[in-house]
């Protein structure tokens, strides 16, 4: 899942009919002052400014300001631009227009295994959270579409009458074809309140996009956002770098804090380390994965950025019996770079724990062995030992 | 028995190099299980109308590859199942082709990130056909004894170590490709092994869920047990469970599932598979599927370490009520073994090859290459030069400085003689009409033979014969006359006592300057006096000369035609070169230039 920021998914939901406030994504108040001299909006409604980054808890933040006029807005976005969270800095803000309105709605269109739900609730905000039985869904089967009868159903099913009947059973429709033809895999506006000419706008958006199909939508400029409620590290980033350029896959991703720094093959078997880990009370320092015969370079990069964590006591090497990825090539990078960190003096203090088998086991293994006489700590271990018991045994010498 | 694919099925590999290697990893196996392989053909339109070459024992087949399922499927009509390598922007369209192909029942599909609609698409398709859509990013499908798809399964010594030649108790479903091979071996050590494993892909909307595959292996009485491998994410788990639970099964049913360490990550975080992904409203937890397989009655061990021991017990039951009977082991000796490589055989010991060639002065084996066991490198840096290198390759031994200093001056003299001479000639001639160097370079060298700087070695073997049989002069030019004719090395175009070559004079001179013993050049300078005499232009020429120097050297007679050659090639590649820079047009020669002595013009009398 491929989350978008509030500009572009706003974008996204006007190309497929729907209403939202206006709204403009500015990186300095200059830039909003400049706009300001072509749209009339940003000088006669109410604005609200939020940090347009991938955050949580932005009210709580502060990055959130409503209410604001042009002036206030600038002040607004000056303040919040440049701010630092954790190792993300905001280096972009939506300004957007208030819309008065009383009532608050909710529609969203979600992934299911056999299609898609379409799901509306005449509550919106927080309110539709805790009574979340008065959302009703309609389900869609992959490849068909809602009928009208079936949305404006739905509608009367969640308490609409009137007018507001065949209102949200056309904004649901929209959002459906949005959904659809955008290869979406959550939209949820929430809420959706009905502006003083009694049309239905689309007020604030999450939209997680099915990222695997950037290649079929050529209108996809904008950068996905971190999916984690917060940036990705430098670390991180590196290792995506290097992931979209090569054959397989390596991936990583930091947890501050822990000590057990996990280095598995396999997209499966890594989660059943990370659990082992966690079993056994230990604290883990990362995720990471290498899988698909990777070449040794990439798995080298990703090795070195495991060595780098701070405070570890442990590396677990772990990999069940793999199919095609060469177990010595691989060795070969993550050898490489163990040696490289042990040179810097970053591997004072730390076990390193094997296990794996595959193409060319005998050899990978042989060659991991060998550093014991380079002066690493570091135990190795065949097929013959279960997957993670190497996690049991690191976590037992204390 | 098995499920999904067995002894009848027959394989179109859709894809290319990926889809190759997937083939002769299936090669493998038909090995051992001493069956012919079971991929009939590959679709690849980039390749289509080659073929792909899969070894299958100790034999090489060719595959076909076409430019769609409908030709390959009506031309091997046996084809039944599909396997996908194609990218993820153009596997949709591939996968749709094949099951759309009327002969085709299961297709299974190993790429990795398909947009979930197309995956979705083609589950639902294949459900309204009544057809199978295994993965995407699915590993294959592997049955014990009968049919691997795929790569599942790993290298041949893996097969082997799992038992995967001979059928088990044991169904295995996973999402993981590693994972699946690791149960595959757990089933083989705790167990009797599997009857089928498959991958069904890490993808959140796999095109066949857990519940279709354990109806079938409900309906497989080989499959005592089976054994799934779950991840959090999803509802697939939670689907086994309510299958499960819904009444009683024939199956056992073992299962472990993956991302407990959700609990305890900072909110957000999610790793693994692209479907192992929290549900939105927190559904789909590793305990929530845990607790409902364990509900339904399925053996839930705590941890992934735990599921063998699981097996072994679940095992050890159907042995005691006579379900199962034990599969004795094979010894080392039975055991199926890939035919080894030659060399193979030849880094273990035990195969002795004929060679084809011999090679007595060099060795590219190494990082670089060694002549006459010297490294090249260290050669350059102890300061030799050429012609030691000449002297070592072509006479095998480490000539001296002085040596070197006379083999250098023969090749500066002898590097170039002008546009007009035969070999240059036709380089120029060849450079004009657009031929390339090495083509144009060699006409001209075809050029040198006995009129032209190929009389070298002819000289040094007739001045040697006059030595090594104590001739003196006259009885050489006689001997010559009488059983040769000119005398090779004698003799020059135009070139005469009074306008003498500066060449020869230029090398003789050095040489004769040296402490050195030349028998052979004072032998040639005899005979000179005596062919100059008779006619002006007799004299020694550049040939005679090198000739008698090298021979003097100790050069051996078949090797001194080579000294010119080599000097001459630096000459023609200069003039090729010299074309090419001014762009030279196609010459011919003008009419006047030949002398047209064919009849004249005249009437053909009529056939007869």
């Amino acid at each position: 899942m491929a989350k978008v920021l509030e500009g572009p998914g706003m974008g996204l939901l006007k190309k497929w009919g729907l209403q939202t406030p206006n709204y403009a994504v500015v990186g300095s108040s200059e830039e909003l002052e400049q706009l300001a001299q072509a749209n009339d909006w940003l000088n006669k409604s109410s604005l609200v400014v939020k940090a347009h980054e991938a955050l949580g808890s932005r009210f709580k933040l502060g990055l959130v300001k409503v209410g604001l006029d042009l002036k206030g807005a600038k002040a607004a976005a000056k303040e919040m631009l440049g701010r630092t969270v954790g190792t993300l800095t905001i280096r972009e803000v939506i300004v957007s227009e208030a819309v008065d309105h009383s009532e608050e709605y909710y529609v969203a269109v979600k992934s299911t295994r056999d299609g898609a739900d379409v799901m509306v609730a005449n509550c919106g905000g927080v309110e539709v959270e805790s009574n979340w039985d008065r959302v009703k869904r309609c389900s869609v089967v992959v490849g068909d579409a809602p009928s009208d009868a079936a949305l404006e159903g739905l509608a009367k099913e969640a308490g609409f009458s009137g007018d507001l009947i065949p209102k949200v059973a056309d904004f649901a429709r929209k959002l459906f074809l949005c959904f659809d033809n955008e290869d979406g895999q959550y939209l949820e506006i929430n809420p959706v309140v009905q502006n003083a000419a009694g049309e239905l706008v689309a007020l604030d958006a999450v939209t997680l996009l099915d990222g695997d199909a950037k290649f079929r939508h050529p209108d996809w400029t904008f950068p996905f956002a971190a999916e984690f409620g917060r940036a990705y590290t430098e670390n991180e980033e590196e290792v995506m770098a290097v992931d979209s350029k090569v054959k397989g896959s390596v991936k990583l991703i930091e947890i501050p804090g822990g000590d057990t720094a996990m280095l598995p093959a396999g997209g499966g078997a890594s989660v059943y380390y990370s659990d082992a880990v966690v079993a056994r009370g230990g604290k883990l320092a990362n995720y990471a994965e290498y899988s698909g015969d990777p070449p040794d370079w990439a798995v080298e990069v990703l090795t070195d950025k495991v060595c780098s964590l701070p405070g570890i006591k442990n590396i677990i090497v772990g990999g069940a019996i793999a199919n095609f990825t060469d177990v010595k090539k691989t060795f070969g990078g993550i050898i490489n770079a163990f040696r490289k960190a042990k040179a810097a003096g970053k591997l004072d203090g730390v076990r390193i724990w094997v296990r794996r088998g595959g193409p060319n086991e005998k050899q990978g293994l042989a060659a991991m062995n060998a550093l014991k006489d380079e002066g690493f700590e570091i135990e190795v271990f065949d097929r013959r030992t279960p997957l993670t018991d190497i996690v049991d045994m690191a976590l037992a010498k204390k | 028995m098995s499920i999904l694919a067995t002894k009848e099925t027959h394989v179109v590999i859709q894809g290319g190099v990926a889809g190759v290697n997937a083939a002769r990893r299936m090669g493998e196996f038909r090995h051992m299980i001493q069956q012919p392989l079971n991929v009939s053909a590959f679709v690849y339109p980039p390749d289509a109308g080659k073929t792909n070459e899969v070894v299958c024992g100790n034999r090489l087949l060719t595959i076909p590859v076409y430019k769609t399922v409908a030709e390959a499927t009506a031309n091997h009509p046996e084809i039944n199942t599909s396997l996908v390598y194609i990218g993820a922007d153009r596997a949709y369209a591939g996968a749709k082709e094949a099951l759309d192909n009327s002969g085709i029942q299961v297709v299974s599909m190993i790429t990795e990130g398909l947009p979930e609609k197309d995956s979705k698409l083609l589950g639902a398709h294949a459900r309204k056909l009544g057809k199978v859509f295994n993965g995407p990013s699915s590993i294959g499908v592997m049955s014990a004894g009968e049919c691997r798809l795929g790569v599942i399964g790993g290298a041949f010594d893996n097969l082997v170590a799992c038992k995967l030649y001979r059928p088990g108790s044991f169904g295995v479903i996973t999402k993981s490709g590693g994972l699946s091979n690791e149960i595959i071996w757990i089933c083989s050590q705790f167990a009797d092994g599997i009857t089928t494993a498959i991958g069904i892909g890490g993808d959140a909307y796999p095109g066949t869920d857990y519940v279709t595959y354990l109806e079938m292996f409900e309906n497989d009485p080989q499959t005592k047990a089976v054994v799934i491998v779950g991840e959090m994410g999803g509802d697939l788990e939670e689907r086994a469970a309510e299958w499960y639970g819904a009444k009683k099964r024939r199956v056992k049913l073992l299962s472990v599932v993956s991302g407990f360490c959700q609990e305890s990550l900072p909110k957000g975080m999610k790793f693994g598979h692209a479907g192992a992904k929290e549900g939105l409203q927190g559904e789909g937890s590793a305990r929530a599927k845990s607790e409902a397989l364990k509900k339904a009655g399925a053996i839930v061990p705590e941890t992934f370490g735990a599921l063998g021991p699981a097996i072994k017990q679940t095992y050890e039951e159907f042995v005691k009520s006579g379900e199962v009977k034990p599969i004795p082991d094979l010894s080392e000796a039975e055991q199926p073994k890939l035919p080894r490589t030659v060399e193979q055989g030849m880094k273990d010991g035990d195969i002795l090859v004929a060679p084809l060639i011999k090679s007595t002065i060099s060795d590219d084996r190494g990082d670089e290459p060694l002549y006459e066991g010297y490294p090249a490198s260290e050669l350059i840096n102890k300061g030799y030069d050429i012609p030691h290198i000449i002297g070592l390759l072509w006479d095998k031994r480490l000539v001296s400085k002085q040596e070197a200093e006379i083999i250098r001056r023969i090749i500066i003299l002898s590097a170039d003689h002008g546009p007009c001479v035969s070999g240059a000639l036709t380089t120029i001639i060849g450079a004009c009409a657009g031929i390339g160097l090495s083509q144009a370079v060699a006409a001209g060298l075809i050029m040198i033979g006995p009129r032209f700087g190929g009389a070298v070695t002819d000289a040094g073997r007739y001045f040697s014969y006059a030595i090594d049989n104590n001739m003196s002069v006259d009885e050489f030019l006689s001997h010559m006359k009488k059983n040769v004719g000119p005398v090779p090395g004698i003799g020059h175009r135009v070139k005469s006592l009074r306008n003498p070559d500066k060449r020869v004079k230029e090398l003789v001179g050095y040489v004769k300057s040296l402490d050195l013993a030349t028998p052979h050049l004072d032998f040639a300078l005899e005979v000179e006096k005596i062919t100059a005499a008779k006619k002006d232009n007799l004299i020694l020429n550049v040939d005679g000369t090198m000739a008698a120097v090298l021979v003097d050297l100790g050069f051996p007679v078949d090797s001194l035609n080579g000294f010119f050659v080599l000097a001459r090639t630096i000459g023609l590649i200069g003039h090729w070169a010299d074309q090419k820079r001014q762009g030279s047009r196609l010459i011919r020669l003008f009419n006047y230039l030949v002398n047209y002595a064919a009849p004249a013009r005249r009437e053909v009398p009529p056939l007869k």
